[in-house]
């Protein structure tokens, strides 16, 4: 399938990040990979978990929680990191995004996606192009260009400290 | 395979071939003895010839061969190197390319430039015949040029002088016509008493090598044709006045037994024929075996293959290396000693195959040395300036399309530096310099980057003159304030040139910008730097998106780095309690006190469990440094790889490599990374 028809398509890759629930288009995601040794590298931002070797190649990989503002991933049998292929300044170049799990590939019509929240939301709009409820609970729908294109935190919550402490106390 | 083929491989020969020549030729310049680089010479020029002629490039071919007669008078030492014969045939070697893309002279200056060279290059030539008149030509000679050998008879009546004949002017004639040897008979000559000065006595035997035909000669005899004996006869369809062993035996014979005779000439001819031909059957063979492996070499290095490709192949060897080594870790505790054994093949086999994987995509800078001494040669003379040419570091490996792109963005720099920087001789007096400007070319590895430094002694260019100059062309407002950075910068805005001159050579206004955009093509950067009186510095930043170094494995925490071997000086151990919480970070080795950095501080890791440390000392600019690891494992022969945008704020790692075990190992750049834990050190004291 050519990346024009893969776009067209309406399915998503779900995941979770601690209890929230995201959703990221298929033609962005490559491969899912469990969790391998990550090498760190010295005096790189938090989020930049490190690198991995991918086939051969070395492929950059972000902790997702902490670019969201969360804690750091603990890793579990479901940790994953998912390859991305993203659009940074007009490169596309591959990334690992380490998640908590990964959920479902999900058939999202466009008239279920609600557009993103306006002010007053508990989520920074700019990287979420949609939202969709599915099964009663919503997804967040990301745009992967924008999240990863920002060198700082993104910070998709606002109210990061409550919603920490509530995930922590459930695990 | 079609002609086509055929004939698109002769050009790649061909350009190699040049190129060879070319190299050869700067050699012959300053070791004109050399026979190794003569026969190489010629060689090269044969086989063009040969080449041409085969394939339809004939006014090369023709071409060649003068410029290969030169060569082998040469070779045979009949032939002092001159540099006017350098000039020459480095000239020569220049149409060569021309003529190799427009074979038939289509373009009226080409067609110029090649009657003008041949008739230098024949120039050459007949100089040196006049000096020497039994010149021995090569064997090839005869093969083409259609030259033919006559034996002439001419035997005037004793009374030809009656009518005004002079026969001198008739032989005379004869050496008009071509290479000539005449025998002069005076047997018949009376004695003094008897002689009768009105008749004449002597008569002539001629050999004559020409191109001309039988009538051309009996012409010369025309008005005589009646009044004496004459005969005209082809001997052979080659010049046997050049050859050296006939003529002398023929001149032998002409001295003890006066008339040589058609007949006896023929018989030499005949027994030097055969002679040549054995000698032609034993160079045949000797030819062969030396000019196999050169052949070889062709086909391998003219092999070209989509960049890409070889990306995959790269990243396909070091998957396997990955998977080997697991292999035979997992054979190492099977147990199984047949296992074992074949991981062990395995590895042997995958150790060639990366090697000559890595070999396949780099070549050494080198190989663009020769156009650039070229270059700097030609433009000094042409410019009356003497100027050396240095290259530090040729052996630096890099792609070799970037190695392509190079070319044409370096060639323009050192015209820049010839042209602008190098002063004339007197003005280099006059400011205490050496008469002779030295340019350096001096490449490294920093990194995963490349650094080509070019380096002149020259004037330097004063940056307030960039800076009113970038005013004047609205680059920059009045009162902008410019770092020196940013003031060279300027000398890469397009439509920025400094001459105040614009000269044949360089600065139309156009160039710099362009090297920029050519670099930036293969993601390269440019900076100039220039003291005034003191030279120009341009340094040419490479990403090495393919390469290999040579690094020292280490290992600190979990995580293994490299340090690029390049750098590292010696490896001391230590303990814990001499490096960590030391106020001054000093350490004594080898007597000499030492800065250190201990990189689990620096990383801001926990402390080593181990009391064991161990120190590199690595070179830091003109110091040396200390880094402290937990452990050095051993060398590493590294496949650097980018640790891509993502990481593009992180500099003190350069890029990564894959290890045996299929995990990741940074490559550090201790340059940038000492610079940079200096700077947060100071950040700290004056907090």
């Amino acid at each position: 399938m050519s990346k024009e028809t893969i776009e067209k398509v309406n399915s998503f890759l779900s995941f979770n990040l601690g209890e929230e629930e995201f959703a990221a288009h298929v033609s962005k995601v490559l491969n899912i990979l469990e969790m391998t040794k990550i090498t760190e590298v010295p005096k790189s931002p938090e989020y930049m978990k490190g690198v991995i070797n991918l086939r051969g190649t070395v492929l950059p990989v972000v902790d997702t929680r902490i670019k969201f503002g969360m804690t750091p991933t603990e890793y579990t049998t479901n940790t994953c990191i998912i390859v991305m292929e993203v659009n940074i300044e007009g490169d596309e170049v591959q990334v690992g995004a380490l998640v908590d799990s990964v959920q479902a590939v999900l058939e999202i019509a466009d008239n279920q996606i609600q557009p993103s929240p306006g002010i007053g939301s508990k989520y920074k709009s700019d990287f979420i192009y949609g939202m969709a409820k599915i099964d009663e609970k919503f997804i967040m729908l990301l745009d992967m260009d924008k999240v990863f294109s920002v060198d700082e935190v993104v910070l998709v919550k606002e109210k990061t400290q409550e919603g920490e402490k509530k995930i922590e106390n459930k695990e | 395979m079609n002609i086509d083929k055929f004939r698109s491989k002769f050009l790649e020969e061909a350009a190699e071939k040049t190129e060879n020549l070319e190299q050869s030729l700067l050699a012959l310049e300053n070791d004109a003895e050399n026979k190794e680089i003569i026969e190489s010479v010629f060689r090269d020029m044969h086989s063009l010839k040969g080449g041409g002629a085969m394939f339809g490039f004939a006014k090369l071919s023709e071409f060649t061969h003068d410029l290969e007669n030169i060569y082998d008078l040469v070779r045979n030492g009949k032939l002092k190197i001159t540099r006017n014969l350098l000039d020459v045939t480095l000239a020569s070697v220049d149409h060569l390319k021309t003529l190799l893309s427009d074979p038939d002279l289509s373009s009226q200056q080409t067609k110029n430039r090649h009657t003008e060279l041949v008739v230098q290059i024949k120039k050459i030539i007949d100089d040196d015949n006049k000096n020497n008149i039994r010149e021995e030509k090569g064997e090839y000679e005869k093969e083409s040029s259609g030259i033919r050998s006559y034996y002439i008879y001419f035997e005037p009546n004793d009374y030809i002088f009656n009518d005004g004949t002079n026969p001198l002017f008739l032989i005379d004639e004869l050496h008009g016509l071509g290479d000539c040897k005449v025998f002069s008979h005076f047997n018949k000559v009376p004695d003094s008493e008897n002689i009768d000065i009105t008749r004449c006595y002597v008569y002539w035997e001629a050999i004559l090598a020409t191109s001309e035909d039988v009538n051309s000669i009996s012409d010369v005899f025309i008005f005589v044709e009646d009044d004496c004996k004459l005969e005209i006869n082809e001997i052979v369809d080659h010049n046997i006045v050049q050859n050296e062993n006939i003529m002398q035996e023929i001149s032998n014979l002409a001295l003890s037994k006066n008339d040589v005779g058609l007949l006896e000439i023929q018989t030499i001819i005949k027994k030097y024929a055969e002679q040549k031909i054995s000698d032609e059957q034993v160079d045949d063979v000797s030819k062969r075996f030396t000019n196999a492996p050169s052949v070889k070499e062709n086909i391998i290095s003219s092999i070209r293959v989509s960049s890409i490709k070889l990306d995959n192949l790269m990243n396909l060897v070091s998957e396997l290396v990955t998977t080997q080594a697991r292999l035979s870790l997992y054979a190492e505790n099977s147990g199984s000693s047949e296992l074992v054994s074949i991981a062990e093949n395995v590895q042997k086999i995958t150790r060639q195959l990366r090697d000559n994987a890595f070999d396949i995509v780099l070549v050494p800078i080198e190989t663009m040395l020769t156009r650039f001494q070229r270059l700097v040669r030609d433009l000094s003379n042409e410019l009356n300036k003497s100027v050396k040419f240095i290259a530090e570091g040729a052996e630096t490996e890099l792609d070799k399309t970037i190695i392509e792109t190079l070319t044409d963005p370096l060639l323009h720099i050192l015209r820049n530096c010839i042209d602008h920087g190098i002063e004339s001789p007197d003005e280099r007096i006059k400011s205490g310099k050496p008469e002779q400007g030295t340019i350096l070319l001096k490449a490294y590895y920093s990194g995963t980057n490349v650094h080509i430094k070019i380096k002149d002694d020259g004037a330097g260019i004063d940056p307030e003159k960039i800076r009113l100059k970038g005013v004047e062309k609205g680059l920059i407002s009045k009162d902008a304030e410019l770092s020196r950075k940013e003031i060279f910068d300027l000398l890469f805005e397009p439509g920025f040139s400094t001459a105040k001159n614009v000269t044949d050579v360089s600065g139309r206004g156009v160039g710099m910008d362009v090297v920029k955009r050519k670099l930036a093509e293969v993601r390269g950067e440019v900076e100039v730097d220039s003291e005034i009186n003191e030279g120009t510095t341009i340094t040419i930043k490479l990403p090495l998106t393919l390469s290999i170094i040579d690094g020292l494995l280490v290992k600190i925490s979990d995580n293994h780095y490299i340090i690029p071997l390049s750098v590292v000086g010696k490896i001391y151990s230590t303990d814990q309690e001499s490096v960590v919480n030391k106020f001054n970070n000093l350490i004594v080795l080898d007597g000499e006190r030492i800065p250190f950095y201990y990189l689990r501080e620096e990383f801001n890791l926990p402390n080593n469990k181990e009391e064991h440390e161990q120190i590199i000392v690595v070179s830091y600019e003109d110091k040396k440094i200390g880094i402290v690891v937990d452990e050095v494992v051993g060398e590493y022969q590294a496949v650097l790889k980018a640790l891509g945008k993502l990481f593009k704020n992180q500099e003190i790692i350069s890029g990564a490599t894959i290890l045996g075990d299929g995990t990741v190992a940074l490559v550090m750049d201790t340059n940038k990374m000492i610079l940079q834990f200096s700077k947060d050190n100071l950040k700290t004291e004056s907090k």
